[in-house]
C-alpha cells in the first residue's frame, strides 16, 4: 500500500510533465479511437451502401447461375426455398427477382442492358430502387412499367411514358420474345455501372417474357443482424445450400469490397503502430527525465536496502497509474468525440470507394474502442517502462551517492 | 562476533596507470559492537570512501571486509542489499528523505522492505518518533520540518530496522550547533541504551568530543586511532 501512495505521489512531483505525458497518452488514445471509429464507420457505409442499393446481404441463386449468368439456371419451384426463408427467424426480408440480358429499343436508339424483374412491394425492402427514382415514379405493378437508369433514356432519347420495346431470348425454346413497354421512372444511383445498363421491370412480365412461368434468378436476402451474412455457419447457409442452391454472402459477390476492408484494417494498424511508437518516444523520454531527477533518492533508496527489481517495480507501478490515469481520461475524452462525429458526420463531399458512392463518414463508437485500445495503450507504457526501470534497477549506489556518503 | 566491522589491508584506488589516486591504503580497522566512533581527518583524507566500503556501497580494490563476521565480497548484489536493508543504517549530512512520504511513511518504508506486518511497522514508527522526540510531527512531510527535525526523521530510520551499526556521514554539517548537539545527544542515548555501534565521518567538533574512539585519516592511511 505504501508503495503504491509512493507511486501515486511521486506522479505529482512534477506536475507540468506528469500532465503532458497524460495528455500525450490520452490525446494517443482519443486518436486511436477516433481512426478506428472512422474507419469503422466507413465499413460500415460502405457495406451497407453495398447491401441495400441493390445486391441485399446474400444471395439465392440455383448452383451455376451466379459463375454463368445464364438464364437458364432458374429456381423453378421457388415456394419451398420461400418457405425455409419465412421459417428462418433471423431474416428480415427477401425478394425474389428474374434476371434477362437483352435488346433495349426505343423508336430512336438501341441499347442492351440488364433487365430485373422485381416484385415491387417486396424490393423496397431490399434495394434503394425506389429511393433513386429521380423522375416519374416506382413501379406499381402495372403491367407496361418500367424504370430506367438516366444515362440510358439519353442514350434511347426518351423521357416519361415514352415506348420501349424490350427484346430478349425464351429459355425454354431460345424463340425471340419481345414486349412493349412505356418509361414510368427515370433512376439514378449514382454508380455508372448501374444506371448505365440495368431497367427494372414487374417480376410475373419478366417471366412471362422469357417463359420462366413461377420460376426465378434470384432471392436477395436482408438479415435482422448484418453479421448473420459473413457467418458460413448461420442456419440459413447450413439449410439452403445442402440442396441443388447456392447462397452466396455480399463478400462473394464484392470480392473488391472484401479486399479494401481488409486493406482499411491494415490502415487501422498501421496508424495505431505511427501514433504507439510517437508516443513510446514520449513516455520514454519522461519516464527518464523523472528517474534523472530522481538518480540521488534512488542511490539513498538502494543504500538502505532496496533491492534493483523492487525499484525496477516502483517505476513499473508509476508507469501503470500513468497510464491508467491517460486512459480514463483519453476514453471519456475519446467517447464523446467519437459519438459526436457519429452523430454529426466528418464531411468531405461524395467520394467513390472501389465503385461505392459515399457521402462523407459516420464514425463509428464500438466498445472495443474502450476496452482493446486502453488495454492496448497499457501495455505500450508498460513496454515503454521497461528499458527506464532496468535502468532505475541498474543505479549503483556509490556513483548515485557521489554528492556524499 | 568480536567486531561488527573489521577490515584488513583495504586499499581504494580511482583512476588508472599515472592518474590513479589512491582514496583509501592499506586500512585496517576492528570496530566492536556498541561501539561509538568519529573517522576524522581533512577533506580528501578517505573518510566517506571508508563509510562506503563498510556500507557495501562500494568494493576495495584489494583487501578484505568483514560485516557482522560477513564477508561482502562473498555476496551477491540482492544478498549484499537485503544485508544493508537488515544490518546497516544510513545517515546522510542532506538528510535525504523521500520528499513525498511523510515522516511516519518515510521511517516506515524500510520496514516494509523486511516485510514486516503493518501493525509492527506501526508500533514500531511510534517508538522512533517517541526515542528521537517527534512525536505529534509523524503526519508531516520533509518539507514542512525544519532541518534538525528532518535529520531526527533520518535517524529514526535509520534505526527502524534494528541495524547492527549505523553510518553517519557528516550528520550535523547542516545543522546550527544546538541542534546537532541536541541531535548528538539522541544519537549517544541510543548507543547508551541499545548498544548501536554508531561510525561518523566528520569535521564537527562536538562530534568528536563526544566519540569515545577518534579515528583520523589522512591521505588515505591511518594517521592514529585514539580510544577515549
Amino acid at each position: 500500500m505504501l508503495v503504491l501512495k509512493l507511486a501515486w505521489r511521486n506522479l505529482f512531483r512534477n506536475k507540468r510533465r506528469t500532465l503532458l505525458t497524460v495528455m500525450l497518452l490520452s490525446f494517443t488514445l482519443v486518436s486511436l479511437i477516433l481512426a478506428d471509429g472512422m474507419i469503422k464507420g466507413m465499413q460500415e457505409d460502405l457495406v451497407s451502401s453495398v447491401t441495400q442499393t441493390l445486391s441485399g446481404e446474400a444471395q439465392i441463386h440455383k448452383k451455376g447461375f451466379f459463375d454463368e449468368l445464364d438464364e437458364k439456371i432458374f429456381i423453378a419451384k421457388p415456394e419451398s426455398i420461400i418457405t425455409q426463408i419465412l421459417l428462418n427467424n433471423d431474416v428480415e426480408a427477401y425478394a425474389p427477382r428474374v434476371l434477362l440480358g437483352g435488346m433495349v429499343a426505343s423508336p430512336y436508339n438501341i441499347t442492351s442492358g440488364l433487365i430485373y424483374g422485381v416484385d415491387a412491394t417486396q424490393e423496397t425492402d431490399i434495394s434503394k430502387i425506389k429511393n433513386a427514382i429521380i423522375d416519374g415514379a416506382y413501379l406499381s405493378g402495372l403491367k407496361r412499367e418500367i424504370l430506367i437508369g438516366k444515362p440510358m433514356s439519353d442514350t434511347l432519347e426518351v423521357s416519361l411514358g415514352d415506348r420501349i420495346v424490350i427484346t430478349a431470348v425464351e429459355v425454354d425454346t431460345d424463340e425471340i420474345s419481345q414486349e412493349l413497354f412505356r418509361v414510368s421512372g427515370i433512376f439514378e444511383f449514382g454508380l455508372p455501372e448501374l444506371d448505365n445498363s440495368l431497367s427494372f421491370i414487374n417480376i410475373n412480365i419478366a417471366q412471362h417474357l422469357i417463359g420462366l412461368n413461377n420460376g426465378i434468378h434470384q432471392i436477395a436476402v436482408r438479415f435482422k443482424n448484418p453479421e448473420y451474412a459473413l457467418d458460413p455457419e448461420h442456419s440459413f447457409y447450413q439449410e439452403i445450400n445442402q440442396q441443388d442452391l447456392e447462397v452466396l454472402s455480399w463478400l462473394d459477390f464484392n470480392p473488391s469490397i472484401a479486399s479494401l476492408i481488409g486493406m482499411s484494417n491494415y490502415a487501422t494498424i498501421i496508424i495505431g503502430s505511427i501514433l504507439f511508437l510517437l508516443a513510446i518516444f514520449g513516455v520514454v523520454n519522461s519516464l527518464f527525465m523523472s528517474i534523472y531527477e530522481r538518480l540521488y533518492e534512488f542511490g539513498v533508496a538502494k543504500a538502505i536496502g532496496t533491492s534493483g527489481s523492487e525499484l525496477m517495480s516502483l517505476v513499473m507501478l508509476e508507469s501503470l497509474l500513468l497510464a491508467i490515469v491517460s486512459c480514463v481520461l483519453g476514453a471519456v475524452l475519446g467517447y464523446f468525440v467519437n459519438s459526436w462525429f457519429a452523430i454529426n458526420g466528418i464531411h468531405f463531399g461524395t467520394y467513390e470507394v472501389s465503385g461505392v458512392v459515399l457521402q462523407g463518414i459516420h464514425t463509428k463508437v464500438a466498445l472495443e474502442q474502450f476496452t482493446v485500445l486502453p488495454l492496448c495503450v497499457i501495455l505500450l507504457v508498460l513496454v515503454s517502462a521497461i528499458y527506464p526501470s532496468i535502468f532505475a534497477a541498474r543505479i549503483m549506489p556509490v556513483n548515485a551517492l557521489n554528492r556524499s556518503l | 562476533m568480536e567486531y561488527v566491522i573489521e577490515t584488513e589491508n583495504i586499499c581504494r584506488f580511482f583512476g588508472e596507470d599515472d592518474l590513479r589516486a589512491a582514496a583509501l591504503d592499506d586500512v585496517s580497522i576492528q570496530i566492536k559492537p556498541g561501539e561509538f566512533s568519529a573517522v576524522i581527518g581533512p577533506s580528501g583524507s578517505g573518510k566517506t570512501t571508508f563509510l562506503q566500503l563498510v556500507g557495501g556501497l562500494d568494493n576495495p580494490t584489494s583487501g578484505k571486509i568483514l560485516l557482522s563476521g560477513m564477508n561482502i565480497a562473498e555476496m551477491t548484489n540482492r544478498e549484499l542489499s537485503d544485508f544493508r536493508r537488515d544490518h546497516i543504517g544510513f545517515i546522510f549530512q542532506s538528510y535525504n528523505l523521500i520528499p513525498v512520504l511523510s515522516a511516519e511513511e518515510n521511517i516506515e518504508y524500510i520496514m516494509l522492505l523486511q516485510d514486516i506486518p503493518a501493525s509492527k511497522r506501526h508500533e514500531r514508527v511510534r517508538e522512533m518518533l517517541f526515542l528521537v522526540g517527534l512525536e505529534g510531527l509523524g503526519d508531516r512531510r520533509p518539507a514542512q520540518l525544519s532541518g534538525g527535525q528532518q535529520q531526527r526523521v533520518a535517524v529514526a530510520r535509520a534505526m527502524a530496522s534494528g541495524p547492527d551499526i549505523i553510518l553517519a556521514d557528516e550528520p550535523t554539517a547542516n545543522l546550527d550547533s544546538a541542534t546537532g548537539a541536541s541531535l548528538l545527544d539522541i544519537m549517544r542515548r541510543l548507543n547508551e541504551e541499545q548498544n548501536m555501534t554508531f561510525v561518523f565521518s566528520t569535521h564537527d567538533r562536538n562530534i568528536m568530543d563526544r566519540a569515545r574512539r577518534l579515528i583520523h585519516l589522512h591521505d588515505g592511511k591511518i594517521e592514529s586511532d585514539e580510544i577515549k
